[in-house]
């Protein structure tokens, strides 16, 4: 089949041609292996763990973002590639693409467990109670790879670059939304920002390429309702305090543990 | 260098290019257009109303000149009317998902082959709604004009 990569030097951009074979269940990424091992050394891409679990592959294929390792060559139905660097990037080489903006918006929502009293994470007199059915709130969002593939499809980032995008408003929403959390106060001057939750006219794109399944579209409409919750009523839910850690007695009749017997047999002389 | 290169920003063109995409990219690209064409007219309208302000002559020869439209001129208040009952009936969507957080789905543990619930039926089945009935006013206010030109 043939494949057409959009390369870039440093100078100057170009498309390129290569002829491969390929079978339904090749993926991309295992095309531009065999083109940089066998055809082109000089092809720069990204890719780590060939499963679609760091996110590192992230190109865009046939005019769609998405992972080259995930993306098998029957499911495109094409007998052409093309293969481009994410757009809304600033391009490295080739499809090597510049992530510092990325991460930089990531780390402006503060994606980490904020409490009130800092006292409380630092020395925590037990854990934090979350049931399964508060874990369902946020879980989804948890899944996010950072793959950046979300900002490519994003039509709003095409045209304004300081919207701080679906990943990063999704990651928001994920500590919001998370019972233990009570950072809303700190994150909602970035959320609640002409380039923050309301630059977002929902096209849905972003969840449409996800790889992992995340739905920022999603996160980022529940985010806008809770401002506007907070803005109109005032209204915000309680965080959870620490949980007391109760010892239970073991019941009567509970089997005893097996003796903790164990020699190391192995070592170093 | 780098820094030059032109595809850090995607553009407007990429922006409204929603070829292989999902439903909600096309009404998102037609929500943008109809919201142009309705703020493009704002300004229009805005000029026409200004000439109160010139006189009862003025004002006489402006609702004249208004009840005299030629075919051009209605077609333009056709793409009007239709651009304004799209931007309205879609708005209305959006808002229902924007600040009520209705036609998502709750948030789900993501399992393969990842459907993201926020694109889900429930969302499909309300934008197919809003466009048929988007479409039958349409229509009739196609017919309206045309019953003006004589036409129908």
């Amino acid at each position: 089949m043939k494949v057409r990569i959009r390369r870039f030097d440093g100078q100057k951009e170009w498309w390129q041609d290569y002829e491969v074979e390929a079978k339904p269940f090749t993926t991309i990424l295992d095309i531009l292996n065999y083109i940089r091992e066998n055809l082109d050394h000089t092809l720069a891409y990204r890719h780590s763990c060939q499963m679609g679990s760091c996110g590192s592959c992230g190109v865009v294929i046939n005019g769609k973002p998405a992972l080259a390792c995930q993306t098998r060559v029957g499911e495109l139905k094409t007998d052409t590639l093309r293969i481009e660097p994410l757009y809304n990037y600033r391009v490295i080489r080739d499809l090597v693409v510049d992530l510092t903006d990325f991460v930089n918006k990531h780390r402006s929502v503060k994606p980490w467990m904020i409490r009130k009293n800092p006292q409380e994470l630092e020395e925590a007199p037990s854990e934090f109670k979350v049931t399964p059915q508060q874990n369902l709130t946020f879980i989804q969002f948890d899944y996010c790879i950072m793959c950046g593939v979300c900002l490519a499809a994003c039509p709003t980032v095409a045209i304004d670059p300081l919207f701080i995008g679906p990943q990063a408003l999704a990651q928001a929403y994920r500590y919001i939304a998370d019972p233990r959390d009570e950072g809303f106060e700190e994150r909602i001057d970035v959320l609640d920002d002409s380039h923050g939750v309301w630059r977002c006219h929902f096209a849905g794109a972003c969840s449409y390429v996800c790889p992992k399944g995340v739905d920022p579209a999603k996160a980022i409409q529940y985010l806008k309702k809770e401002i506007l919750k907070f803005r109109l009523l005032r209204k915000r839910k309680k965080a959870v305090p620490p949980a007391e850690i109760v010892q239970k007695e073991p019941p009567p009749n509970a089997p005893k543990p097996p003796p903790f017997d164990f020699k190391f047999e192995g070592g170093v002389e | 260098m780098v820094e030059e290169n032109k595809r850090y920003k995607a553009g407007i063109l990429r922006s409204l290019w929603p070829h292989g995409f999902n439903i909600e990219r096309y009404t998102y690209t037609l929500h943008r257009i109809t919201g142009v064409i309705l703020a493009l007219y704002l300004i229009a309208h805005v000029f026409e109303i200004f000439h109160v302000a010139l006189g009862p002559a003025a004002w006489q020869q402006t609702l004249q000149e208004l009840g005299s439209l030629g075919i051009f001129e209605k077609i333009g208040l056709w793409i009007i009317a239709g651009s304004a009952l799209y931007h309205g009936a879609n708005g209305l969507r959006l808002i229902l998902n924007e600040a009520f957080g209705m036609l998502l789905g709750k948030p789900v543990l993501p399992e393969y082959p990842y459907m993201p619930t926020s694109l889900s039926r429930s969302q499909k089945i309300a934008i197919y709604i809003l466009t048929a009935i988007v479409v039958i006013l349409w229509i009739w206010a196609g017919l309206y004009l045309l019953e003006g030109l004589g036409i129908v």
